[in-house]
């Protein structure tokens, strides 16, 4: 009897479990679609890798900024690739039809995002939301690099990146600032003391190891792997920015010490001067972005904003260095449409070019083209009474931004080589008077340009 | 179906298969033990599948909870991890529960020690007469308060009793007199004294120094008093020691709910006092408002300079009103503190917005005008897409529509190249001269209190030439000088939509603010509709005045003007009036017509080319300067221009005008 009932019960057992079971794949079901429902991932068809981490990482942190009202964009150089060389299938895409992670499910060990920080509505209580989605978060600030430029000033602390690791995957957060001169710049990740080293991997990180600067890029939305995120409309651009996005600021504090030195002139014609050559520098620039090319801040306009972050009022002139491998042929003519007639022409592009521009109120734009040797830069001078050439030897140099009057330029990153090249070890005490064919340390003589060249390698207007 | 009856034959078809299976089970495989075991196992096998897949849909399900709604739960952790650091803190300060503190009070001297701290010295000669009170937090030891009220002149007890009021009970409240604090010390103050357990505070008599450490609403902690023996001498330097026992931080604080603003709160209200209701541990009054947004606002992303000095409990009423204005933008606006001053810091930090102190570099109106020029150029700097900025100062109240003003009149500034600011502060308008919210004017002086800034004027023009800090110069005097200004005017409202209430300043006094400045008029009416704004723009300002003055009556010249009966009784009229002004910076009538309408007289403001448009009596009052002004041609020629004689040469105001 007993060995019968006991039959009987696992009989019973067996058949609600096996209820259980059905209700439960039902349900189970239900779920599913449910979630489906919400928007949120899979559709019906079979869908392959959206269950990876990264994936998941990324949406709930895209559930997360939207719920928020934080409109993040995305800035991962990996996946912003990816969606580039895929551009015209992303845009096509119906919301959610794709039935394969391509872009999110990719191998990597961070997903980069970037946010203009004026749009960061209720930044305080946005990381306790944050850490109740299970997100684990790093933020660092630094003092406002805005307000460095003035005197004494001390404001609260700004944020400069987010590190919100969930599970094994990490979001970084590049919080970007707005700046005088129209671009964003995000500061550079410094680990402070009693952060923890073994957080993320940091090495690994894309942004951050040096500050950068960037033209605020036009936004829009697209659907990736069924998640809406916003990337820049032009990512091929972006793309370009980001190797060469490294930003240098300019050394208020130094400069501050050299005014207590040297005292600032207050005069009305130095301040007439560094007026007009505001204006100068500013309409120059703007000429040659329009043509594209790349120009730096060169010989006296690179020392002012190196040494006193300002231009050097008894300067006569701006100068801007050019790559010749930059140099287009429509140039002259860009200039002299934008109200800058050419003053005078040296050299030739294979050799020593050089060419000025007239400004008004008697401001000169002098452009010197730089040409690259094995393990140096030079760049050409010419005497025109003589014919004389003149070589100006630089260390190899890279470009990097930085602000200046108001304005995102280039500067050699290696500033200090570059100057100290031009102008020797006492480039911090002013000199007034300066031979361009003497008093430069790096200069050397360059033969003579034969007579039957003159004319074309010495125009003078 | 009730005479159905079931066949034992044709039984229901699942009964009878169930039966035949346990049937076969029964009688079959009884006997084959093997067999049996083995479907035993197998039901086991199949009964932990289920568990496990019970347990793993369980894990799913719980997962997706969470995914859906991530807040309550872990707020909860948020709330532990708070709990820990209190009573981490609590531990930490553990040992040290009693602070000894020391307090003289003497003719020439006060000071104030908390555990070998100085808190509180003032030896300056004929300075800080009175009563100066200290709040102590009573858990920390923190000075929270500190003020000093001159109970020897009038009504400064007042100010003492409403101070007093708003301590919050249980902090620990220390008082010392210096030189006298008795004269003016009324009944009310004595009153109050006493029930903080005093003996001598409501005693104190002529020069009698005195000394007291109490509880507020707790026990007196030490009092010593030393009475004056004679009229013309001083009761004896007292010094009182005493130990003031800490009570516990969770004593100290309020229990409100664990918000991000209360964090604030909390923050806030265990620093400082004398703030009043924000700190009430019933019923505290809000430090957010949420103002009416307004629709189509054009200045919502202008961003807002306040620019601030130690004035902590004013830039509190400041921020209050500013950020109950509608149309406000609260991440738009930045608050400069002129010096590395801490309260000032805590109250922007209480409200949530941007703190950024200034160092001083220089001295007095010049240090004022170098945190003018570093203020404006870092607003600029942090907001570089901003082609305006609104400038406010820590005194003044922001009316409720001042955004809905601004947003209606911004566009001028944009598009008319005359226009040096736009301005909430009319200086003429005071209670019984300013009559229509939505009427607006333009005016040659630049009154400042609340204005807009092109940031274009201010880069191209202002800052390259910003006077250096070794010239001592008003930034506001200066702005207004006719090389900065070119002949640019101003747009004003007739009825302000800033009101100043400071009357503690570089410039200021309580005499001067009452003459000048409480009476004037101050909008309160929200979503002020204005009038014909575009017939402020340069040239169809012109055809305005001209229509005006056509229209208006021509007063009765033979009157004396400063009569009451010079204007008429009448409402809704326009009415002129033609005074005597020689050259275009001849005022001497206007002064004088000034003095007796009680408006600004110190200086010229509100004038259009010779013009002054104000209110009498709810009429439109126009003045015009004869022959300087264009508008004399309006004259009829009968009319004999008013002159008003200046009274002989004696001074009378006092001081200059930080007023701007």
């Amino acid at each position: 009897m007993s060995r019968i009932s006991k039959n009987v019960i696992l009989a019973l057992f067996t058949l609600t479990s096996s209820a259980f079971l059905l209700f439960q794949l039902y349900y189970y079901k239900h779920y599913l679609s449910t979630k489906n429902g919400a928007g949120l991932s899979k559709s019906k068809g079979s869908r392959i890798g959206f269950d990876s981490t990264q994936w998941r990482a990324v949406k709930k942190f895209i559930m997360l900024t939207s719920s928020q009202n934080v409109p993040v964009f995305l800035i991962d150089p990996l996946i912003l690739e990816l969606i580039n060389k895929n551009f015209e299938q992303v845009k096509n895409i119906s919301y959610g039809s794709a039935s394969e992670c391509k872009f999110f499910c990719v191998q990597r060990d961070f997903t980069t995002f970037a946010l203009q920080y004026h749009l960061w509505k209720n930044e305080e209580g946005w990381f306790p939301v944050a850490e109740n989605m299970g997100f684990q978060c790093l933020k660092t600030e630094s003092k406002d690099p805005r307000l460095d430029g003035i005197d004494s000033l001390s404001g609260t602390e700004i944020p400069l990146h987010c590190i919100c690791k969930w599970a094994t995957h990490a979001i970084h957060l590049v919080v970007f600032h707005g700046r005088s001169g129209n671009y964003l710049w995000h500061g550079h990740l410094r680990l402070k003391g009693h952060i923890d080293r073994k957080f993320v991997p940091f090495r690994k990180l894309q942004f951050g190891h040096y500050p950068g600067a960037f033209d605020r890029p036009e936004l829009q939305q697209v659907t990736i792997d069924g998640l809406e995120v916003l990337i820049p409309k032009d990512p091929a651009h972006f793309l370009e920015e980001i190797p060469h996005s490294r930003f240098i600021e300019c050394k208020y504090k130094e400069a501050r010490t050299f005014f207590q030195q040297y005292l600032d002139d207050n005069t009305v014609e130095a301040m007439t001067f560094q007026k007009s050559a505001k204006e100068l520098l500013q309409l120059a620039a703007k000429t040659l972005n329009k043509l594209g090319i790349r120009f730096w801040l060169s010989s006296g306009t690179c020392l002012g904003w190196y040494r006193q972050c300002s231009i050097i009022p008894y300067s006569k002139d701006v100068d801007l260095g050019i790559f010749i491998q930059d140099y287009k042929s429509d140039i002259i003519l860009a200039f002299q449409e934008a109200g800058l007639p050419l003053k005078h022409k040296f050299g030739k592009v294979e050799d020593s070019l050089e060419l000025s521009f007239q400004g008004k109120d008697d401001v000169k734009l002098d452009i010197f083209f730089f040409y690259e040797e094995p393990d140096y830069m030079w760049n050409g001078g010419t005497q025109a009474k003589t014919g004389k050439k003149f070589k100006y030897l630089f260390p190899k140099f890279t470009l990097c931004w930085t602000e200046f009057v108001d304005m995102k330029v280039h500067v050699p990153c290696e500033t200090i080589e570059y100057i100290k090249a031009n102008y020797g070890k006492g480039w911090k005490i002013p000199i007034k008077t300066w031979d361009w064919k003497s008093s430069p340390p790096n200069v050397q003589p360059n033969g003579i340009w034969p007579i039957s060249e003159w004319d074309e390698v010495i125009q003078l207007y | 179906m009730d005479d159905w009856k079931p066949s034992p034959l044709i039984k229901p078809f699942g009964a009878r298969k169930k039966r035949s299976w346990y049937l076969t089970w029964k009688y079959k495989l009884t006997n084959q033990r093997a067999l049996r075991r083995f479907c035993q196992t197998g039901a086991v096998l199949f009964l932990l599948v289920t568990v496990i897949v019970n347990i793993k849909l369980i894990l799913d399900t719980r997962r997706a909870i969470s995914e859906v709604n991530e807040d309550p739960e872990p707020e909860q952790d948020y709330d532990e991890a708070l709990g820990h650091l209190v009573s981490q803190q609590q531990r930490g300060s553990g040992p040290r529960r009693v602070l000894d503190v020391e307090v003289y009070s003497s003719r020439s001297k006060v000071y104030v020690a908390v555990d070998g701290t100085t808190v509180l010295e003032d030896e300056a000669w004929e300075q800080g007469r009175g009563i100066h009170v200290i709040v102590l937090n009573q858990a920390t030891g923190h000075v929270m308060a500190k003020r000093v009220f001159d109970t020897y002149s009038p009504h400064e007890d007042e100010a003492m009793v409403l101070f007093l009021n708003m301590v919050a009970p249980g902090r620990v409240l220390i008082c010392t007199v210096k030189d006298e604090g008795s004269f003016h010390l009324k009944d009310t103050a004595k009153a109050l004294l006493r029930s903080l357990g005093s003996q001598a505070g409501p005693a104190l008599g002529w020069r009698d120094t005195w000394a007291f450490v109490g509880r507020k609403g707790g026990p007196v902690l030490g009092e010593k008093h030393s009475k004056s023996p004679a009229l013309s001498s001083w009761g004896d330097p007292v010094l009182l020691k005493t130990d003031v026992p800490l009570s516990s931080a969770e004593e100290a604080e309020c229990h409100w709910a664990d918000t991000e603003l209360n964090r604030r709160r909390r923050r806030f209200c265990s620093k400082v006092e004398g703030y009043g209701s924000v700190c009430s541990c019933k019923d505290p009054t809000p430090i957010e408002f949420s103002p009416d947004p307004l629709p189509d606002n054009k200045v919502l992303n202008v961003p807002v300079a306040v620019i601030a000095a130690n004035r902590p409990n004013y830039l509190y009423r400041m921020l209050r009103s500013l950020l109950s204005a509608q149309g406000v933008s609260p991440q738009m606006i930045t608050v400069f503190i002129d010096g590395y001053y801490e309260e000032p810091m805590d109250v922007v930090a209480l409200f949530g917005l941007r703190g950024i102190q200034h160092t001083p570099i220089s001295i007095k109106n010049a240090r004022v005008s170098q945190h003018y020029k570093a203020s404006l150029t870092a607003t600029f700097n942090l907001f570089p897409e901003a082609k305006f900025a609104v400038v406010l100062e820590e005194d003044l109240d922001i009316a409720v529509d001042f955004f809905s003003f601004l947003s209606q009149s911004i566009h001028l500034l944009e598009e008319d190249d005359s226009l040096y600011c736009i301005s909430a502060w009319n200086d003429q308008g005071y209670e019984h001269t300013a009559e229509d919210p939505a009427l607006l004017y333009r005016v040659e002086t630049m009154p400042g209190l609340g204005w807009v800034l092109r940031k274009s004027l201010y880069k191209e023009e202002l800052e390259p030439k910003w006077p250096t800090p070794e010239k001592l110069w008003d930034w506001d005097i200066w702005m207004r000088m006719p090389e900065q200004r070119r002949g640019r005017e101003c747009i004003i409202p007739d009825v302000s939509r800033s009101y100043h209430f400071g009357i503690v300043g570089l410039n200021m006094n309580g005499y001067f603010h009452e003459a000048y400045f409480k009476k004037h008029k101050f909008n309160t009416v929200p979503g002020v509709q204005l009038q014909k704004v575009d017939s402020l723009k340069k040239d169809a300002y012109e055809v305005e005045i001209h229509r005006l003055l056509s229209e208006a009556e021509v007063l009765d010249h033979t009157k004396y003007p400063c009569e009451d009966s010079f204007v008429p009784d009448t409402e809704g009229h326009i009415y002129v009036a033609f005074i005597q002004m020689e050259k275009e910076d001849d005022f001497t009538t206007w002064t004088q017509l000034a003095k007796c309408l009680h408006i600004w007289d110190l200086d010229v403001r509100g004038n259009h080319k010779g013009l002054w448009r104000l209110f009498r009596k709810k009429n439109h009052f126009l003045v015009v300067g004869v022959p300087a002004s264009p508008y004399s041609v309006k004259k009829p020629p009968s009319v004999i221009p008013i002159y008003l004689e200046p009274p002989p040469k004696e001074e009378g105001a006092p001081g200059a005008a930080e007023q701007t």
